[in-house]
C-alpha cells in the first residue's frame, strides 16, 4: 500500500484494470509482435574499427577528447599532463583533484605519482558536510574511472559507491576518466547483455543508488539552436584509455 | 509580440500568424530538427527500432496495471517511498507534503513535462517553497513567466536577443548575445542553487518495472545534479512512463534520442533505483516517486490507448507543418502542442470541449505518422476526435446543418444533380474577375476568397459531358 | 526528378508496337477481354473541372482499358468525414458502396479508378473505418470488394496497365508537387513521376521541399484558412524557386488552392492536373496558352 490519498492506488489500478478487461483491441492498428529478445541493438560498433579506435573517434566527434597509452606509468604520466593542461592558468602551488578513491581507480602507485608533480587527490567520504562540499564545489578537475565504456557511442558509465563519488565526475569542469579496456564494450546491448548472463543487472543497479550514463560534455542548444559546452555538467572530458589485460 | 495562452483559439492562431520573429524561429529550430533527425536514422536500420520500440511500448501499455505493481514493489525494496496519485491536486498536494515535512525552502527542478502538465510549480510556490527550473531552456521561461511552445525545446520561439535581455534583467548579467556567455552566467546561478537546495525534483522519462528505477534524459547534466547534491528526491511520474526491463529502456532512450533531436545519444543518462546506499559519499537521503494518473486512466477508458504510447521526443512537432507556421503556445495553455498535443490536450481534459479545436488544427498530411519511433497513427487519432468532439456538440451549429444537407442531398443522385444545378446558377450570380474567378464568397466561405480565388462551377459537368459523347463512344469503341 | 534538355520524339505518334498489339489482341481474342474500368470522377472533377475527368477517361481508354461510367455515382464523403461526421460520411458512403459494389460483385468491372488520391484513399483505407462494427456487416463486405480493387489513375496506368510511355508533349519546364494522401496514404508516388518523365517535354526540374503539404487539408482551408494559405504560400513560394511555370498534381482539391493562391497572388504560373498534362490537353506554359 502507497502513501497518498487514501484509495488512489486501488482506484487508479482498478480503472486500468477494467478498461483493459472491457476493451477487445486496444490499438488502432497493433504491431502484433512480442516484446523483443535481447539484444536489440540500435547501433552496432563500426566493423572497420577497432573498440579504442571507434570509442576514441566518436568522444573526439562530441567535443571530448582521448588518450591512448599503454598501461600503468603510462597513464599517470598522461594524467599528469592533462591536469597541468587544464590549470596551467591557476595560481602555481599544490593542485588538489576531487577524485574517486585511489584504490577504485586501479592504476598503480597514482596517488605518489601525482604528489610528485605536487598534484594530490580529495576523495572525500561524506560530501553532506557543507565545509567538505564546498571545498569539492570549488576544484575544477575531476578525476574517476568507469563501470563500463562503450565504442559505438563515445560513452562511459559511472556507478557510485563507496570511495566513488557521484560528484567527481559531475561538478568540476573537467573530467578526467580512467578507461580501462577491460572494460570497454561495442554497444550498451552487449555490456547488458553479459551483465544479464553473469547475473550480475540488478543487483549492479540497486547498489549504485544512480547510475550514469555519459556521452561527452554537457551541453545545450536551447538559445537559438547554437551549440554551448558546459552547461551544468563538465565542459570538457577527456578519457585515458589504457591496457589492464596484461 | 506574446501569444496569450488563455485567449480564445482563433485569436492565438492570428497573434502566431502575424510573429515574424516567432515564424523565423520556427522554421530555423523545426528544419535543423528535422534534418538532424534524418542524419541520425539514417544511420540505423529505422524500421526495426520502430517495431522494437512499438513493440515494447504496446506490451507496457497492455499489461500496465501489473508492471505498476511490480515497479511499486521494486523501488520500495530499493528504499524509495512510492507514492499514487489521481488527479494533478492530489500530485501537487504529495510533493508539497513531502517538502513541508522535511522543511524545504528551496528546491531544483529537472526539466518535466508531467509537473509542467499539473502545474507543480505554483503548488510549490503557493506553499511558499521556491522552485528554480535548471533546464536552461525551462529556467529561460521560468524567468520570463511562460510556459514551453516545444516539448524538447521549451524556448525554440525566443531570440538571443530576448534571453539576452531577460538575463540581464533578472541575473544582472552584461549585456552581450553570445550563447556562450549566457550559459555561463546561468550555470554559475543555477550552480549555487543545486548546492544549496533542499529538494530535487524531476520527472521520469521511463521507469523500469523489474529493477525499480526510474530513468531520466538530459543534455545539461541538470538532471544529475538535481537528483544527486539536495538531500531529498522526489520524482514524478506519469503512470504510462513504465517499461517492463533495462533493456527496454535503454532502446526506447535510442528512440526518442535519435527522432527527437538527432543525436545518437543524449549526454546524460540517469538510472536511479533508490536513495544513497550506506557508505556512499552521496546522493539524497531519501527518494521518493510519485505515480500520477491525471487523466491517464481517463485516456484508456476514452479508448485512446495508442495516445499513451507516446515517447515525448518530439519528432512530430519538428515535422509538422502547422506547428511551423504557429508554434507551441497557440495550441493554448497545455504542456503538449503539435500533432501529439493536438491528441493528449483534449484527451486529458476531464472537458474535450476545452480544447476542441485542436483536432482540427491539421491538414491530416501525415508527415507526423512517418517520423513517430512508436508508429502512433496520429491522423487516425485526429480523425477520431474529430468525430468524438462532433458527437459532443462542439462544432458551429451551422457547419452540422450544412454537413448533414449535403450528405441527404448527395446520398440520392437526382437530388446531387438538382444540387450541382443550383450551384452553378448560384456561382454564374456571385461576384468574379476577369478570368471568370469567383473573388468573393459569403461567409464562412468567405475565408477562402480573402487570399484565394475559386474557379466556377462549370457550365457542362463531367456526367453532361459523358452522356453527350456516349452515343458517339459507343459507336467508336465498335469500329475500333 | 532529372533536369532534361528538349528531346525530339524518338518514335512516330501512334506507332508503338506493343500497345496497338494488345489493343488488336484484345479486340480479336474475345477470351482475353480489356480491363473494364468503372470510373469514379470524385464530386470536385465532376463539376469544377470535367475536363480532368475527360483526360482521364481518354488516357484509360488509349491505354487498353474499357471505360464504363456508372452515372448514379455521387460523392465519396470524404469532406463529412474529415470534418467528424461519420453518420453524414456513412450515408454518402453507403451509397458509393450499393453504385460500384455490385458492379464488382458480378464481374462487370475489373476495377474502380479515380484521378485523385485522396478520395481512393477514402475507400480503401478510411471506409474500414466507417464500417468498423458488428452492426454493419453488410457494409463491411461490401467494402472489402471494392477496397481491393480501388486505385488511383497513374497507379492504375502504370501498375495495372503497364504504361511505361505516354505519348504526350509539353513545351516548357514543369514540376512535380506529390499530394499528401498520395503520397503517404496510398504510397504512390514513381507511378505519376515515372509518366511524368516519359512526357516529351522542355524541362523537368525538382520543386524545393517537395514533400511538405500544400496546405489544402479538407475543411481546414475554411476552418483554418489563416495557417492554410501560410502553408500554400510556401508552396508558391517553392514554385517559383523552381523555375517551372507548371507544377503538375494529382488531385484538384491541391489543385485548387494552389491555383486560387498562385491566381489572387497575380503569378503566372499555374497547377494542372497530371491527366491533362499526361493526355496531351495542356502542351504549353501557361503564358502560351
Amino acid at each position: 500500500m502507497g502513501n497518498g490519498p487514501a484509495g488512489a492506488r486501488e482506484q487508479i489500478l482498478g480503472r486500468l484494470r477494467e478498461s483493459l478487461a472491457k476493451q477487445g483491441r486496444l490499438f488502432r492498428q497493433s504491431i502484433g509482435l512480442d516484446l523483443p529478445d535481447p539484444p536489440m541493438t540500435v547501433f552496432p560498433s563500426p566493423a572497420d574499427k577497432s573498440l579504442v579506435e571507434s570509442f576514441a573517434t566518436k568522444l573526439v566527434e562530441l567535443s571530448g577528447s582521448c588518450d591512448v597509452v599503454r598501461a600503468g606509468a603510462d597513464v599517470a604520466e598522461r594524467l599528469m599532463q592533462r591536469i597541468r593542461e587544464w590549470t596551467a592558468q591557476s595560481p602555481s602551488g599544490p593542485i588538489e583533484i576531487l577524485s574517486w578513491a585511489p584504490d577504485e581507480l586501479h592504476v598503480p602507485r597514482l596517488e605518489q605519482t601525482l604528489a610528485e608533480g605536487d598534484i594530490s587527490l580529495f576523495a572525500p567520504e561524506d560530501l553532506h558536510d557543507q565545509s567538505i562540499r564546498a571545498r569539492a564545489a570549488s576544484i575544477d578537475v575531476g578525476i574517476t574511472g568507469i563501470e563500463a565504456a562503450f565504442a559505438n557511442t563515445g560513452s562511459i558509465v559511472l556507478s557510485p559507491g563507496a570511495g566513488r563519488s557521484r560528484a567527481a565526475g559531475l561538478l568540476p569542469l573537467n573530467h578526467l576518466v580512467l578507461v580501462p579496456l577491460s572494460r570497454l564494450y561495442p554497444t550498451f546491448e552487449a555490456w547488458l547483455l553479459k551483465l544479464r548472463q553473469e547475473g550480475r543487472l540488478e543487483t549492479l543497479l540497486h547498489e549504485s543508488g544512480q547510475l550514469a550514463v555519459v556521452t561527452g560534455p554537457s551541453k545545450s542548444a536551447d538559445i537559438e539552436l547554437t551549440l554551448t559546452l558546459g552547461v551544468h555538467g563538465p565542459k570538457t572530458i577527456h578519457a585515458i584509455v589504457f591496457d589492464d589485460t596484461e | 509580440m506574446n501569444i496569450d495562452v488563455s485567449a480564445p483559439y482563433q485569436t492565438r492562431v492570428k497573434q502566431a500568424l502575424a510573429d515574424d520573429n516567432l515564424r523565423t524561429a520556427l522554421d530555423r529550430a523545426t528544419s535543423r530538427l528535422s534534418e538532424t533527425r534524418a542524419q541520425a536514422v539514417a544511420a540505423i536500420d529505422l524500421q526495426r527500432m520502430r517495431d522494437e520500440a512499438r513493440a515494447i511500448k504496446e506490451h507496457a501499455i497492455k499489461n500496465l496495471p501489473d508492471l505498476l505493481e511490480e515497479l511499486e514493489r521494486n523501488l520500495i525494496a530499493n528504499g524509495c517511498q512510492v507514492h499514487w496519485a489521481q488527479t494533478a491536486d492530489e500530485a501537487n498536494e504529495i510533493v508539497t507534503d513531502i517538502a513541508r515535512q522535511r522543511d524545504v525552502r528551496r528546491t531544483v527542478k529537472s526539466k518535466s513535462m508531467a509537473t509542467e502538465e499539473i502545474h507543480l510549480n505554483r503548488a510549490l510556490e503557493d506553499a511558499g517553497i521556491k522552485v528554480v527550473e535548471t533546464d536552461l531552456g525551462e529556467y529561460i521561461i521560468q524567468l520570463a513567466g511562460e510556459p514551453p511552445s516545444h516539448i524538447t525545446a521549451p524556448v525554440i520561439h525566443k531570440r538571443a536577443e530576448d534571453i539576452s535581455e531577460l538575463f540581464q534583467r533578472e541575473l544582472g548579467m552584461r549585456p552581450t548575445n553570445d550563447p556562450a556567455e549566457m550559459c555561463a552566467a546561468a550555470r554559475e546561478q543555477l550552480r549555487s542553487e543545486f548546492l544549496a537546495a533542499d529538494m530535487g525534483i524531476s520527472g521520469c522519462n521511463f521507469a523500469i518495472a523489474e529493477t525499480g528505477t526510474i530513468c531520466i534524459i538530459t543534455n545539461e547534466g541538470n538532471g544529475r545534479m538535481a537528483t544527486s547534491m539536495p538531500p531529498v528526491y522526489v520524482a514524478v511520474m506519469g503512470i504510462e512512463k513504465v517499461v517492463p526491463r533495462v533493456e527496454d529502456a535503454f532502446l526506447l532512450w535510442q528512440a526518442v534520442t535519435r527522432s527527437g533531436t538527432g543525436q545518437d545519444v543524449t549526454v546524460y543518462f540517469s538510472m536511479s533505483s533508490g536513495p544513497r546506499r550506506s557508505g556512499h559519499p552521496d546522493g539524497p537521503e531519501e527518494m521518493h516517486v510519485v505515480l500520477v494518473d491525471s487523466g491517464r486512466s481517463r485516456i484508456m477508458e476514452r479508448e485512446y490507448a495508442d495516445a499513451l504510447l507516446c515517447l515525448r521526443c518530439g519528432a512530430c512537432l519538428n515535422s509538422c507543418p502547422v506547428y511551423r507556421e504557429i508554434g507551441g503556445h497557440a495550441y493554448g495553455n497545455t504542456a503538449y502542442s503539435g500533432p501529439i498535443g493536438a491528441v493528449v490536450t483534449p484527451l486529458l481534459a476531464e472537458d474535450p470541449t476545452t480544447a476542441k479545436e485542436l483536432p482540427f488544427a491539421s491538414s491530416l498530411c501525415g508527415v507526423c505518422r512517418e517520423v513517430c519511433p512508436v508508429k502512433i497513427d496520429l491522423p487516425r487519432l485526429l480523425l477520431d476526435l474529430r468525430h468524438d468532439l462532433t458527437q459532443l456538440g462542439s462544432s458551429p451549429k451551422y457547419e452540422g446543418a450544412a454537413i448533414r444537407a449535403y450528405s441527404n442531398t448527395v446520398e440520392k443522385p437526382a437530388r446531387y444533380n438538382r444540387l450541382s444545378k443550383l450551384a452553378r446558377w448560384f456561382s454564374r450570380i456571385l461576384p468574379a474577375n476577369t478570368e471568370g474567378d469567383l473573388t468573393k464568397l459569403p461567409p464562412p466561405l468567405s475565408a477562402w476568397t480573402r487570399s484565394r480565388v475559386l474557379p466556377r462551377i462549370a457550365s457542362r459537368s463531367f456526367r453532361a459531358l459523358w452522356r453527350d459523347g456516349r452515343d458517339t463512344r459507343r459507336g467508336s469503341s465498335d469500329n475500333g | 526528378m532529372r533536369r532534361r534538355r528538349k528531346r525530339r520524339r524518338l518514335t512516330p505518334k501512334g506507332a508503338h508496337p506493343e500497345r496497338s498489339e494488345r489493343l488488336t489482341m484484345t479486340r480479336s481474342n474475345s477470351d482475353k477481354q480489356m480491363p473494364r474500368v468503372a470510373f469514379f470522377v470524385t464530386c470536385m472533377v465532376d463539376t469544377l473541372y470535367p475536363n480532368v475527368g475527360m483526360a482521364a477517361v481518354e488516357l484509360l481508354e488509349r491505354h487498353g482499358a474499357e471505360v464504363v461510367f456508372p452515372e448514379d455515382q455521387t460523392c465519396c464523403g470524404q469532406p463529412a468525414f474529415n470534418a467528424g461526421y461519420r453518420d453524414e460520411a456513412r450515408r454518402m458512403a453507403r451509397h458509393f458502396l450499393n453504385v460500384f459494389g455490385p458492379l464488382v460483385n458480378r464481374g462487370e468491372v475489373d476495377a474502380i479508378v479515380a484521378p485523385s488520391g485522396s478520395c481512393v484513399a477514402m475507400v480503401k483505407h478510411f471506409y474500414q473505418v466507417l464500417f468498423e462494427g458488428p452492426d454493419y456487416e453488410k457494409e463491411q463486405r461490401l467494402v472489402d470488394l471494392v477496397s481491393g480493387v480501388s486505385y488511383e489513375l497513374t497507379q492504375y496506368l502504370v501498375d495495372v496497365l503497364g504504361v511505361e510511355d505516354i505519348e504526350a508533349e509539353y513545351h516548357g519546364s514543369l514540376t512535380y508537387h506529390p499530394c499528401c494522401h498520395l503520397l503517404r496514404e496510398l504510397k504512390v508516388d514513381s507511378q505519376p513521376r515515372q509518366l511524368l518523365r516519359s512526357i516529351k517535354s522542355g524541362e523537368i526540374v525538382e520543386l524545393p521541399a517537395e514533400h511538405e503539404c500544400c496546405g489544402f487539408g479538407g475543411l481546414f482551408a475554411i476552418k483554418n484558412a489563416g495557417i492554410s494559405t501560410a502553408m500554400g504560400k510556401r508552396k508558391v513560394e517553392n514554385l517559383l524557386q523552381s523555375g517551372a511555370k507548371t507544377v503538375a498534381v494529382g488531385d484538384v482539391s491541391c489543385m485548387t488552392h494552389i491555383n486560387g493562391l498562385l491566381k489572387k497572388m497575380g503569378h503566372g504560373c499555374r497547377a494542372v492536373h497530371v491527366a491533362e498534362l499526361l493526355n496531351g490537353s495542356v502542351r504549353d506554359t501557361p503564358e502560351a496558352q
